[in-house]
């Protein structure tokens, strides 16, 4: 099951990327992309919106890592929203929600962005 | 009644893709024929260990992507879900006990979750192959 990454814009300059299906080693190579042709076009304000994130692996979650490391680099900022509840347990079994504070809805993750 | 529910399911893969997804779908099947929600905390976790040790099965279990198939089984002992996987990558000895490691490092937690979740986490080397041991009440 490939995941598919969608891309649109939000309100003041943010991006919202909304993958679906499972981000694991599988789907890793979508998402990546999609952040990488965001910060190629200079500093951006991203929102990844896990709604449609049904399963996350570690391979997942690293990647997850390494857009917010892209992202920084570019001077801009990631904030992750609407993970389900498997999502939520990875993130704090990780302590990646001291990384990631999550937004329970793609609309809190806006505010103030 | 739950302390008798029964379910046996197997496969063999070899293919990277195609063995997450049958994976993910044995445990759906589980989840469908006990009769279980798709919020079943304890399912969900012994989901997520499950994928973590397929993932690292798949990726490294199989020496230049060998056409060898990795043999799975998923069954239920009473209230206890248990899978084993074998492979035929190299001997697995460090990665065992490695600890979670640091916020920003991009790899290197999946046994350390796997761990955490299971009741049970078993590996042996077997001759040529890994065999691996998953096991969780749910």
């Amino acid at each position: 099951m490939a995941l598919e990454v969608e891309t649109r814009p939000a309100t003041n300059g943010v991006t919202v990327l909304a993958p679906s299906g499972r981000l694991d080693v599988g789907g890793v190579p979508a998402l990546r992309d999609a952040v990488g042709e965001l910060t190629h076009n200079g500093p951006a304000k991203v929102v990844i919106d896990m709604e449609g994130v049904t399963f996350v692996d570690s391979t997942g979650l690293g990647s997850v890592i390494a857009a917010l490391k892209q992202i920084r680099a570019a001077q801009g900022e990631l904030r992750l929203a609407a993970p389900n509840p498997q999502v939520r347990v990875v993130l704090e079994l990780t302590t990646l929600d001291r990384v990631f504070p999550y937004y329970a809805t793609v609309e809190e993750a806006l505010t103030g962005f | 009644m739950r302390g008798q529910e029964q379910f046996e399911f197997r496969a063999s893969f070899s293919d990277l893709a195609e063995g997450l997804d049958v994976l993910h779908e044995s445990v759906e099947r589980l989840r469908h024929a006990t009769g279980r929600n798709e919020d079943d905390h304890a399912l969900m976790l012994f989901e997520t260990a499950l994928g973590e040790i397929g993932s690292n099965v798949l990726t490294h279990g199989r020496p230049g992507h060998s056409d060898v198939p990795i043999e799975y089984a998923l069954r239920l002992e009473g209230t206890t879900v248990v899978a084993s996987l074998t492979d035929g990558g190299p001997p697995v000895r460090g990665h065992l006990s490695r600890e979670m490691p640091d916020r920003e490092s991009e790899s290197g937690r999946g046994l350390a979750i796997a761990r955490t979740l299971l009741d049970d986490f078993g590996y042996e080397r077997d001759g040529g192959v890994n065999r691996w041991l998953l096991v969780k009440k749910l």
